[in-house]
């Protein structure tokens, strides 16, 4: 079920799997940034370098010779970096809201408002 | 608790922190030695006859390693003991065995190093693995050295739990005192001896992969977490939802993860889809760890107590992402490793990851504790002379490591094309691989840009023993970033009830 990448195939494989990591935080970023100050231009340029990501993936997966299971993994990084973005959002607006109801209490009601370093 | 601004001080520093500055300090030596031998032994590749038969390099390269994990080593120690009283809001428990421990351990380095130098090898019985060297790449230690480390760690661990278990737990201490167990149990794994080879690595690889991938990785989440709570005044419940945001997938990609180091060892097949499977998904926590910094220094406008710190947590944040994330996905799966297994390719990961996630913190604490021990001066904009000397060394420090990282990319590239994937990984391939331009240039830009890391790190030295030592502006009191008032020198001489830079 193995078969190893082709010579041919050498720096695609290397360049396409640097570009799935580095489009996966470009994709992040412009998501928050977008959500952040609500311009337009960042969520296109997110959801372009997602678009970027998963042709990416693809390549990647031609380069490396993904068949068979491994298509798995294909699915989980195309669904993971596309969703985790949105759910880290999510979290970050939780904890900064929680954390401004509490902003006189904290954890173990002992952490100032103002932290004094 | 009033310290003259400027001025070393050690009154102001509570318990935990005089004996974080001792830890530190003999962490820069090593530091240093680190990258001396590193030096020579890129140098070696270039002059095979430099120190032949003297000074070899397969001891520089030892020494270079190992020296590098225990640096950093006594740079989480420090830290941990630098942040544990304030965590705790209590003494340290120990203390006294706690100093005697680090004395302890520092006369065991000292002589193992001395030994590694100037015995250098055994015959290659059981007395040399209880004597001179355990030949396990990065934990070389002999035996008896292997049993004071872990003596000396119990001591450590003993101080740190009993601390927080006297005084207050948190999210924090509370990661912090699991991890810690784990990150020592783990060390275990890889004190026993073997004859055969598979096993040996098999185990040996729990001990690296699982402390860089996992338990230290988390070390740092801690570590990271409390330094933006004082360096950037974030809130605890933010960072503390992160952290187990980050543990969670830290261990849930790196423990089997650890897969990735069986493809080629002898062990069973069904390790490669398994490496295979959750080393790619490794980066995801890597990339939400950038977004998280990027996020939360952009709510506080980069406003921070301490300028030089921050700048180093950036660069740790940015590092980890590339060392570890980028350039580990990028050989991870086995369908690629087949060829790059073992080459400079490795290396050249290997260097960014270790500087971009481990270094890059480490300093980022060196600056925390001058700053308070210099009595606890102002570290944020507008240091004298501009603050030249931390910002060169942070820009040739980091020129440096990304450059080698580059050479080393090219080398490893190189050969596994024409080694491995042409040449079939034969014996003259192997040769021919090595002989090549592209690899002979690369080993020649290793050492420029090697040279460029050493100048960094002879500046870092000097700017940590000169920093703030004129100033005479005590530390930013930094404001809640909700009440978007301004940023100003505080009034009131040392922070009174701070107890951290
Ligand atoms: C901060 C975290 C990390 C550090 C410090 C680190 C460091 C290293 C080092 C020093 C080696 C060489 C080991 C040797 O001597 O053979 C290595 C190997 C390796 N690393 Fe990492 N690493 C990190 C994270 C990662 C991640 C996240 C991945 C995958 C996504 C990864 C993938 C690999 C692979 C596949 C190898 C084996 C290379 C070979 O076959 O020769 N690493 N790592
Ligand atoms: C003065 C700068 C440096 C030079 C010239 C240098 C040179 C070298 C050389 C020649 C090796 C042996 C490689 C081999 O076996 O082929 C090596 C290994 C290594 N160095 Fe450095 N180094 C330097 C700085 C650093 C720094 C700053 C770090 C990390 C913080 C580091 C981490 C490592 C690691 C992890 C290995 C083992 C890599 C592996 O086995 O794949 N080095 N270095
Ligand atoms: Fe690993």
């Amino acid at each position: 079920m193995l078969s190893p990448v082709d010579l041919d195939n050498f720096f695609l494989a290397f360049f396409s799997a640097a570009l799935v990591i580095l489009m996966g935080a470009a994709y992040a970023l412009f998501f928050t940034l977008a959500k952040l100050n609500g311009r337009r231009l960042f969520m296109v340029t997110a959801y372009l370098s997602y678009g970027l990501l998963a042709v990416s993936v693809l390549l990647l997966a031609e380069a490396l010779n993904l068949r068979g299971y491994w298509h798995i993994i294909v699915w989980l990084m195309l669904a993971g970096y596309l969703l985790a973005p949105h759910g880290i959002w999510h979290l970050c607006c939780g904890t900064h809201v929680a954390a401004h109801e509490t902003a006189n209490a904290g954890d173990n009601g002992r952490i100032p408002a103002k932290t004094e370093v | 608790m009033t310290a003259i601004a400027g001025k070393l001080d050690s009154k102001i520093l509570n318990g935990g922190q005089k004996l974080a500055v001792k830890y530190f300090m003999v962490a820069i030596v090593l530091f240093v030695a680190q990258v001396a031998f590193g030096l020579i032994a890129g140098l070696q590749y270039i002059f095979p006859s430099l120190f032949y038969e003297m000074l070899d390099f397969n001891v520089n390269r030892m020494v270079h390693i190992n020296a590098m994990v225990v640096w950093m080593l006594y740079g989480f120690i420090g830290a941990v003991y630098w942040l544990v009283e304030d965590e705790s809001g209590r003494e340290v428990v120990g203390l006294k065995l706690g100093n005697i421990a680090f004395y302890v351990l520092t006369a065991a380095v000292t002589v193992v190093v001395i030994v590694y130098l100037f015995v250098q090898t055994g015959p290659g019985t059981h007395k040399t693995l209880w004597l001179i060297n355990e030949g396990r790449e990065y934990i070389e230690a002999p035996r008896w050295a292997d049993i004071g480390i872990v003596v000396v760690i119990l001591v450590f661990f003993y101080n740190i739990s009993m601390t927080f278990m006297k005084g207050r737990w948190s999210g924090i201490s509370g990661v912090l005192v699991l991890d810690l167990v784990a990150l020592a149990g783990i060390y275990l794994c890889g004190m026993f001896f073997t004859t055969n080879v598979s096993i040996d690595q098999y185990w040996w690889w729990w001990v690296i992969h699982l402390w860089v991938e996992a338990t230290w990785e988390v070390l740092v989440g801690c570590i990271m977490a409390w330094g933006l709570m004082k360096t950037l005044g974030a809130r605890r419940k933010i960072v503390t939802t992160w952290l187990y945001i980050e543990v969670g997938l830290m261990f849930g990609s790196g423990i089997l993860g650890l897969g990735h180091h069986y493809f080629w060892i002898g062990t069973p097949e069904y390790w490669l889809s398994i490496g295979g499977f959750f080393s790619a998904l490794e980066p995801i926590p890597l990339v939400a760890m950038v977004v998280h910094a990027v996020y939360d220094s952009g709510v506080h406008r980069f406003k921070s107590t301490n300028h030089p710190a921050l700048a180093w947590l950036i660069a740790h944040a940015f590092g980890n992402f590339f060392g570890a994330g980028v350039w580990g996905f990028m050989h991870t799966l086995p369908q690629i490793n087949l060829y790059t297994h073992g080459t400079q390719w490795s290396a050249s990961h290997g260097h960014l990851a270790f500087f971009g996630a481990y270094a890059t913190i480490n300093i980022a604490f060196f600056y925390l504790a001058m700053q308070k021990w210099r009595g606890n001066v102002w570290m944020s904009a507008g240091l004298a002379d501009n603050g030249w000397k931390w910002k060169w060394s942070l820009g040739l420090l980091n020129t440096g490591v990304v450059g080698m990282t580059i050479a080393l990319l090219i080398a490893g590239y190189e050969q596994s094309f024409i080694e491995r994937a042409m040449g079939g990984s034969t014996w003259q391939a192997y040769f021919e691989g090595q002989m090549h331009p592209w690899y002979i240039q690369a080993m020649q830009w290793r050492v420029v840009f090697g040279i460029v890391t050493v100048l960094g790190v002879v500046l870092l030295v000097w700017d940590l023993l000169t920093i703030g030592r004129k100033e005479a502006r005590t530390a930013a009191v930094l404001e809640s970033p909700d009440t978007k008032e301004s940023f100003k020198p505080s009034s009131t001489g040392a922070a009174a009830g701070a107890s951290a830079g």
